[in-house]
């Protein structure tokens, strides 16, 4: 009942109290306004930079586990584990598994090395443990001869490594076929150079 | 004038085409999460196509993983709403971006080909601020 009574005496430093209470208040979920973003390791193992831009400043985080405001508003400071589960353990815990790349060589026009013909049932093994797998098989030459050449080798030999894939028993959600001719090296070299690296198909499984 | 006719309904034709390619899909969800593309509205499931321009929303205990042609993968936690604003994943032609829109919720991110190949291709814009992304992987959290 005290508080009752000190109302009925002084009711205006009721109402100054509650002055400061609502201002505190605003400072606070003010200051505590949860848009932020925290620097990982990437799975490669490597750690890249992100920059954010607000209405408050620039701000840079190189340091993996290191956290930044989205306003730009404070420098780096590190994210605590009990936080980052608070935050985040429902997207970390949804992240899909990881994509897959595989490199298939040719000898010659669309026959495939030994070595790479043999990586095939790996590839289906792993689309198969995949939910709603999708892939990309893209077709790559080395710089002999033309554009237009390669263009065409190249789409044939990513036709081949799909209808190969397929033939194997490959079961996928989807699948595009790409051709880069010989626009996109491996091994740089300059025109019209044989280069057994750089006759391929790279297949993507998602 | 009849052939100039035809290569312009051909190169209209390649372009919606392009348009309406999926961009990346739906590997993992549990609750009710939606993807809006233009007018039309699915709810999420494994297998469920995302576009350029889609809209992708999570509701309460809710969560989405999804895996884009490049390789970037992203999850998203509840109460999300990401937009894809821009996505160009040509890399022949030079022609690598991926714009994103976190308006609220929270979305963990790993780096895939195209910012790779490009770095500053890749940016996704808050309500708050705007983040730049170079080779990583990144937590992004969007609270009111």
């Amino acid at each position: 009942m005290p508080s009752v009574v000190r109302r009925l005496k002084n009711p205006g430093s009721l109402r100054i109290r509650s002055f400061v209470i609502l201002v505190a208040t605003l400072i606070f979920t003010g200051c505590a306004s949860n848009s932020y973003v925290v620097l990982l390791k990437s799975p490669d193992g490597t750690t890249g930079k992100v920059t954010v831009s607000g209405k408050s400043g620039e701000q840079v985080l190189t340091v993996a586990g290191q956290r930044v405001p989205l306003d730009g508003s404070e420098s780096a400071k590190p994210e605590s584990e009990k936080e980052m589960k608070a935050d985040f353990g429902e997207a970390i815990a949804a992240l899909p598994k990881l994509p897959v790349r595989y490199l298939l060589y040719f000898t010659d026009g669309v026959a495939l090395t030994k070595a790479s013909e043999a990586l095939f049932p790996a590839i289906i093994a792993e689309a198969d443990s995949r939910p709603a797998v999708d892939l990309s098989v893209i077709g790559h030459t080395d710089t002999v001869k033309s554009d237009e050449y390669n263009d065409q080798l190249a789409l044939k030999r990513a036709t081949r490594v799909a209808e190969l894939l397929k033939e194997k028993g490959l079961k996928y959600h989807a699948m595009t076929i790409e051709w880069h001719g010989k626009r996109n090296l491996l091994i740089q070299t300059p025109d019209n150079t044989y280069e057994p690296k750089n006759r391929r198909v790279e297949v993507s499984v998602r | 004038m009849r052939w100039l006719v035809l290569m312009i309904a051909l190169f209209l034709t390649s372009v919606v085409w392009a348009a309406d390619e999926p961009i990346g899909y739906v590997k993992q969800v549990t609750g009710a999460a939606s993807v809006t593309t233009g007018d039309a509205k699915v709810a999420v499931e494994v297998g469920t196509s995302i576009f350029q321009g889609s809209v992708l929303r999570t509701g309460k205990k809710s969560s989405v993983g999804v895996t884009f042609k490049d390789e970037t993968v992203m999850s998203f936690g509840s109460d999300t709403e990401f937009r894809v604003d821009e996505y160009l994943y040509a890399p022949t032609q030079g022609k690598l971006k991926f714009a994103s829109k976190l308006a609220k919720g929270s979305l963990n991110y790993i780096s895939g080909v195209i910012e790779k190949l490009q770095p500053d291709a890749v940016t996704v814009t808050t309500p708050k601020g705007t983040i730049g992304v170079r080779g990583t992987q990144f937590l992004l959290i969007v609270e009111d």
